[in-house]
C-alpha cells in the first residue's frame, strides 16, 4: 500500500493514502485508527480517520515522530494482511413517507422510478460510513445508486428534523440533530441519533449502514420503545473467510 | 465535601473547560477544551490543581460568582479589575476565598480569554465522554452544554489549605506580539508562488468573526487553488484558506474534518499570542520549521515547569499553609480579648 507521512505540528501527523473515495483504502484507515486508540499507543492522544487520511494527535513527551511512524508502518502492514471482507452492518429503520421525505417525488422523478422503487433502489445498498464528524453523529456514507444520485438542493432548508434521511450526489446519510441543510429529503428513522446526555454512538466510522423501509405505524411504535429505552438496533455481520 | 459557587452574572460566554475530548474526535465529537490552553494552565497550576481539572473560561467578560463555601482561586488571561468582596485583586496568584464571598470580575482590557481555577478539583460537573468541557454547538458537556446564566450552581470541593500560599504568583501577562509562527501546512504546496509570498508578506487582522470553532482573518484575498479536496482531520491551529481567499484558523471547538487547503498550522508556542489577540490588530505570519516549532515549545512549556518546581520545592517552607479554621479562630479569640 503506498502512503507517506506528514509532520502538521509538534505534535501531530497525518498519514497520507492515495487520495480517492475508495472502501478498501478506507477500510485500512479505519482500522489503523482504532487500533492506536484500543491498543493505547504510548503518547497518542486522539485519532481523526477521514476518506485517505488518518490525523494523529499525540504527546511529544511520550512519543516522537520517528518512533510514532515506525508503529504505524507495523500497523499497517499487519491490516494490510488481514481478513477485509467482514462487513459489520446497522440496520436502520426509516419510513419513506411524503410528509417525513418532502423531496421523495423529486428523486424518484430525477431517477424517472416509482417512488416503491426508488424505495427499493435506497434500501438495496449496504452503505459504508468513510468517516464521522459535520454534526455529532453525522456519517459520511457512499455510495448510493448512480440513478437515484440526485445533486443537492440550490437553496438549503433552513431547518431539518432530526432522524431525516437524504441524498447529496453519491452521498447518503442521516441528520442526527437539527440543522440547517440542503440534502434531499426521502424519509426519517424514528430512532434518537444523538443525545446530549448519553453520546455513545450506534455506529462508526468503518461500519455500514443498510436502510430498512417500515411503515407509518411501525415509525411511531419504534419511536416510542427507542425513547423508553426499550429498542435495540439489529446489527448483522456478514462475510469473512468463513463457510456459513 | 462537594459545594458550590453560585452564579449571580453569567458574563458574555462563560463555560466549563478542561483539556477536552481528543480521545473522541474518531466519533466525529469535536476536540473542544480551554482556548488558551496556556493561562488555563496557570491558573491549575496556582491552585495547586490536577492539570485537565476544569476552570470558568470566560471571554471578554468574566462572570460574578458568590462562594458557599471556602475556595483558593487564581484568575489568568487579560488585565481586569477583579474584585473580591469589593477589594481589588491581582491575577496569575493563589487568593483565599471564604465562603460567603462575592468575586466580580468584570471586563478584561488585555486578550479576549479568562480562566478561574478553583482548588481542590475545579468544577465537579459529570464528564461526559471524558471531559467536562463545554461544547455549544453539539450543547455537549458542562451545564447542559451551555454558557452558563445566571443562577447556575457549579459545583466544586471546599478547601481549607494551600501548600506555600504565599509564593504561589507569577509576574505574567497574557502574549501580545505583531507576528504569528506556523509550519508549512500538508496543502502549502498547492499554493502558487504568488499565493505563498502573499501570505507571509502581507499583515492580517483577526475579524469580529471570531469564536471557539475559530477565527476569520481578514487581508487582501489569496489567489486559491482551483483543485477541490476529500476532507481531511483537523488540528487546532490549521489555518484554512477558504475559497474567497480568505483565512480561518480553526481552533478548539473546530469540525473533526475540513476540506478546504490547510497552508499552514500555527506552532503551539503562539497558541496563546493567537486566542488572545485583539480584533483588528495588525500582524502577520511567520514560517518557521519543525525544529524551531519544538524548542520554542519546550521553552514556552519551561515557563510553566519552573513554576511548578518552585512551588512544590517551597511546600515545606513556613507557613505552610496556614489551617484557616484555626486560624480564623485565633484571630477572633484575640480580636476579642482587645
Amino acid at each position: 500500500m503506498d502512503y507517506s507521512y506528514f509532520q502538521i505540528n509538534e505534535q501531530a501527523l497525518e498519514v497520507v493514502f492515495p487520495e480517492q473515495i475508495n472502501v478498501e483504502e478506507n477500510k485500512l484507515v479505519q482500522q489503523v485508527s482504532q487500533k492506536l486508540i484500543e491498543e493505547e499507543t504510548a503518547g497518542v492522544t486522539g485519532v481523526i480517520p477521514a476518506y485517505h487520511t488518518l490525523t494523529v494527535n499525540f504527546d511529544y513527551d511520550l512519543t516522537s515522530f520517528k518512533l510514532l511512524e515506525g508503529q504505524i508502518d507495523s500497523l499497517i502492514a499487519s491490516s494490510s494482511g488481514e481478513d477485509m471482507s467482514v462487513k459489520k452492518i446497522v440496520e436502520l429503520p426509516v419510513c419513506y413517507d411524503e410528509e417525513f421525505g418532502p423531496d421523495l417525488e423529486d428523486v424518484a422523478e430525477f431517477a424517472s422510478v416509482s417512488v416503491e422503487k426508488l424505495i427499493k433502489l435506497h434500501t438495496g445498498t449496504d452503505y459504508f460510513i468513510f468517516m464521522m464528524g459535520f454534526l455529532p453523529g453525522f456519517a459520511y456514507m457512499g455510495s448510493v445508486p448512480e440513478q437515484i444520485a440526485m445533486p443537492r438542493l440550490k437553496v438549503p432548508r433552513k431547518s431539518i428534523a432530526p432522524g431525516s434521511v437524504g441524498i447529496a450526489g453519491a452521498q447518503t446519510g442521516m441528520y442526527p440533530v437539527e440543522s440547517p441543510g440542503g440534502w434531499r429529503l426521502i424519509g426519517r428513522t424514528p430512532i434518537q441519533l444523538y443525545d446530549r446526555n448519553n453520546p455513545v454512538l450506534k455506529y462508526r466510522s468503518g461500519d455500514y449502514v443498510r436502510f430498512k423501509a417500515i411503515s407509518k405505524a411501525e415509525y411511531y411504535e419504534i419511536q416510542k420503545r427507542d425513547r423508553a429505552g426499550d429498542y435495540t438496533l439489529k446489527t448483522i455481520t456478514e462475510g469473512g473467510n468463513t463457510n456459513d | 465535601m462537594t459545594n458550590i459557587v453560585k452564579v449571580i452574572k453569567p458574563g458574555l460566554s462563560t463555560t466549563i473547560q478542561d483539556l477536552g475530548r481528543a480521545r473522541h474526535q474518531i466519533e466525529g465529537f469535536p476536540e473542544s477544551g480551554a482556548m488558551d490552553k496556556f493561562e488555563y494552565q496557570l491558573a491549575n497550576l496556582l491552585v495547586n490543581n490536577h492539570k485537565n481539572d476544569a476552570s470558568l473560561e470566560f471571554v471578554m467578560t468574566g462572570p460574578t460568582l458568590k462562594f458557599e463555601c471556602d475556595s483558593f482561586i487564581a484568575l489568568t488571561g487579560g488585565q481586569m479589575h477583579a474584585k473580591l468582596n469589593g477589594q481589588r485583586i491581582l491575577k496569575n496568584r493563589a487568593i483565599q476565598v471564604d465562603a460567603g464571598s462575592v468575586l466580580e470580575c468584570g471586563p478584561m482590557e488585555t486578550g479576549n480569554y479568562g480562566y478561574i481555577a478553583f482548588s481542590n478539583g475545579g468544577v465537579v460537573t459529570q464528564p461526559i465522554l471524558d471531559s467536562r468541557s463545554t461544547t455549544l454547538r453539539t450543547q455537549m458537556g458542562g451545564i447542559q452544554g451551555r454558557a452558563l446564566i445566571a443562577g447556575d450552581n457549579l459545583p466544586i470541593r471546599d478547601s481549607v489549605i494551600m501548600q506555600s500560599l504565599q509564593s504561589r504568583k507569577i509576574n505574567w501577562d497574557v502574549e501580545t506580539s505583531n507576528f504569528i509562527r506556523f509550519v508549512k501546512g500538508p496543502h502549502w504546496q498547492m499554493f502558487s508562488d504568488e499565493a505563498q509570498k502573499q501570505f507571509t508578506q502581507q499583515s492580517y487582522h483577526v475579524s469580529e468573526q471570531m469564536d471557539r470553532m475559530g477565527y476569520r482573518l481578514n487581508g487582501n484575498p489569496l489567489p486559491v487553488p482551483s483543485k477541490s479536496l476529500l476532507s481531511e482531520g483537523t488540528v487546532f491551529g490549521n489555518i484554512q484558506i477558504t475559497r474567497d481567499g480568505s483565512p480561518i484558523i480553526l481552533l478548539a471547538d473546530r469540525q473533526t474534518t475540513g476540506g478546504y487547503p490547510v497552508i499552514g498550522t500555527v506552532i503551539k508556542a503562539d497558541w496563546s499570542k493567537l486566542v488572545q489577540m485583539k480584533i483588528n490588530k495588525d500582524f502577520h505570519f511567520i514560517e518557521v520549521d519543525m525544529e524551531t516549532a519544538m524548542n520554542a515549545l519546550v521553552a514556552h512549556q519551561k515557563i510553566l515547569n519552573d513554576n511548578y518546581e518552585k512551588w512544590y520545592q517551597g511546600r515545606y517552607v513556613e507557613p505552610i499553609g496556614p489551617l484557616r479554621r484555626n486560624s480564623i479562630k485565633i484571630e477572633r479569640l484575640i480580636k476579642n480579648n482587645l
